[in-house]
């Protein structure tokens, strides 16, 4: 059990060094730094200093580790646009796309497994048919449109919630939260579901098809024979059966919640790292596009790997390292 | 042991299909006495285990009950089966690798049915559960393990634990030895055997396998297509099979004494008919040696208390 675990930190590690390898490569090879930080006017004096500042002259390998040692003390350089450093920009706009993501990864999780077990239970019934039909849409329609529909039923029409922004929010000094205020809470709800929705349906759609699977398997018939409720085999046995696999895909579109809260951000006009990046695309700012995929990588790599261990967690037959599926 | 436990009577199970509906389970009535052991035997498909999930209320649609009547100690109970599902009656299936969940330890399952069905403590409820797995011949120590730390023999241990834990007075056993070595399949088979007679508990023994309805059961009964051929003492059929299906299955029946080494086995012709081709009269009359005019128009209904079959008319 022990090992298993280690070595996969140990993979998790490869992993991570070869994407801050790539995120080097765009940080240093795409554009030049130099002319970016000097312009094009600057003497050929002023270019060699800082060449020299930047190290520009040494070897691939050296400067390679220095980009990871700094990266690992949270130093990503300088934004070409604001002169900010990154890494404060992005401690600065973390917690949106964090809380944003968080809400989306509850809201899809728990209405898709929900629904995903009662599509799967009630497989003929008319409401159960209704949620599957319409979870077409939710898989179909682009993640702006739905955004902008929503803007226009809920803010503009029914004026019930914010149309854009995150509302009041509180400063804990390392972390500005939404969650505690009323209009940081409302402001949530539109861009949190926009998010999620994709998400959801897949969720709810593998759910139903797992489930489905289990529920044919002998020992939800034994369950059955010994008499047990109907809640008791559904919740007790069926449903943590379904639960490896959901993981998995659950897990991996937590990072892509995250990963790719770009467009829900633009819509929205939230202020997290999407709409960061966005702007650093537009401006060429390479320091801050290398660290967003240095952010992203890692937040992949840590969600695989928490996904891994749930695994051991779930299924006994793992922990032992009894890889061989007997027994279904 | 004369006290009448189960009673089909005239039990249907039909299946409707886009051909048509299909009767699984043909009007077939038996009993079950109080602390019996009663086999039923038949091909694949001959309804066997059909019967047995007709009695406990779990045929999977598109099947169901369509006809008939099932009583359980003087109550009809084939339209609430979940009445007495578990509690008085309990199951065993094929195989053991599939009948447990992986997920959750053998105690785990053994505690939940009992909690299910009993008025009982969560502590006398994992008492129970440790002397359920020590009466199986399982270390009750073992009682945190997952199925998968248990071999096919001892799991299928675990599964009759399981099925008894309720203290049922019925336990049906859809071939539970059919998936487990022929060595563990005896130990299997007389424990199962031993803990019923010492509870007066009865059992139907659904099988194929004619070795395994000799040793253990005290009557049988012979299934073919979905109906029933023979039925009676084990020793009365197997010994003087009257319907010439018993007569062709006890010939096809592979014996390991020192005349039969080198003989060819006996097979009966053709097979048996699908269940949207009937014959006509009497199921089994295309196979029959002794089929005559009256076999291919009418069917044959239980002649002289023990079988299906017109050759029985003068008998009886």
């Amino acid at each position: 059990m022990l090992l298993i675990i280690l070595r996969r930190l140990g993979q998790s590690f490869l992993v991570l060094f070869l994407v801050a390898f790539v995120s080097f490569m765009i940080f240093r090879y795409v554009g030049n730094p130099v002319d970016n930080l000097l312009g094009q006017e600057a003497t050929n004096d002023r270019r060699d200093a800082l060449i020299e500042a930047l190290g520009l002259n040494d070897p691939l390998h050296v400067q390679y580790l220095s980009f990871v040692g700094r990266a690992l003390q949270f130093d990503f350089g300088i934004s070409y646009r604001t002169a900010q450093p990154v890494a404060d920009m992005i401690i600065q706009r973390l917690p949106a796309t964090l809380e944003l993501a968080l809400v989306s990864a509850i809201f899809a999780m728990f209405v898709g497994v929900v629904a995903g077990v009662y599509t799967a239970i009630n497989r003929r019934g008319f409401i159960a048919n209704s949620i599957l039909s319409s979870s077409l849409i939710g898989v179909s329609l682009p993640t702006f449109l739905i955004g902008v529909l929503l803007i226009w039923v809920f803010s503009v029409e029914l004026k019930w919630l914010p149309s854009f922004g995150r509302g009041d929010v509180v400063d804990l000094g390392f972390w500005t939260t939404g969650f505690l205020t009323v209009s940081g809470l409302k402001s949530l709800i539109l861009p949190g579901i926009t998010l999620g929705l994709y998400q959801m349906t897949l969720i709810m759609r593998l759910t139903r098809a797992e489930m489905l699977e289990v529920l044919r398997q002998d020992y939800i018939k034994f369950a059955r024979a010994r008499g047990l409720q109907d809640r008791t085999v559904y919740f007790g046995h069926a449903l943590k059966n379904t639960l490896v696999p959901v993981i998995t895909i659950a897990g991996l579109q937590l990072g892509s919640i995250v990963a790719f809260a770009i467009i829900t951000e633009t819509v929205f006009q939230w202020p997290g790292v999407g709409l960061m990046f966005i702007n650093a695309v537009y401006f060429v700012d390479i320091p801050v596009m290398s660290a967003y995929l240095l952010l992203v990588g890692t937040l992949f790599v840590l969600i695989n790997l928490i996904v891994d261990l749930l695994y051991l967690v779930i299924d006994p037959r793992l922990r032992d390292g009894q890889l061989k599926r007997t027994g279904g | 042991m004369t006290e009448t436990l189960l009673e089909l009577k005239g039990l249907e199970v039909t299946f409707t299909t886009r051909r048509g509906t299909l009767k699984a389970v043909d009007d077939l009535s038996l009993t079950v006495k109080r602390g019996e052991i009663l086999g039923i035997v038949g091909e694949s498909g001959a309804g066997k285990s059909m019967t047995g999930a007709a009695i406990i209320g779990l045929i999977d649609p598109p099947g169901r009950v369509s006809n008939g009547e099932i009583w359980f100690e003087q109550q009809r109970v084939d339209k609430n089966p979940e009445s007495m599902r578990g509690r008085q009656v309990s199951m065993v299936f094929q195989d053991p690798l599939t009948s447990l969940n992986p997920l959750r330890t053998v105690g785990d399952q053994l505690v939940e049915t009992i909690l299910a069905h009993m008025d009982v403590t969560k502590a006398e409820a994992l008492q129970r559960a440790r002397d359920g797995l020590t009466e199986v011949g399982i270390d009750p120590d073992r009682i945190n393990a997952y199925p998968h730390a248990f071999s096919g023999g001892m799991r299928q241990r675990v599964v009759i634990a399981l099925a008894l834990a309720t203290e049922p007075q019925l336990v049906i056993a859809d071939e539970p030895t059919t998936a487990l070595d022929v060595s563990v399949q005896a130990q299997v088979l007389d424990l199962l055997k031993k803990l019923c007679r010492e509870r007066g508990t009865s059992v139907i023994l659904i099988t194929h396998d004619m070795g395994v309805i000799a040793q253990t059961s005290d009557r049988i009964a012979v299934m073919y297509a979905g109906r029933l051929a023979e039925i009676g003492e084990t020793r009365e059929v197997l010994t003087n099979p009257q319907h010439p299906y018993t007569q062709g299955l006890m010939a096809s029946t592979p014996s390991v004494d020192a005349k039969s080494f080198g003989q060819e086995l006996f097979q009966i012709p053709g097979a048996m008919p699908k269940l949207d081709a009937l014959p006509s009269g009497c199921a089994f009359n295309p196979r029959c040696s002794q089929a005559h005019a009256r076999c291919q128009t009418d069917r044959p209904p239980i002649l002289a208390d023990r079988a299906a079959c017109w050759l029985m008319e003068n008998a009886s």
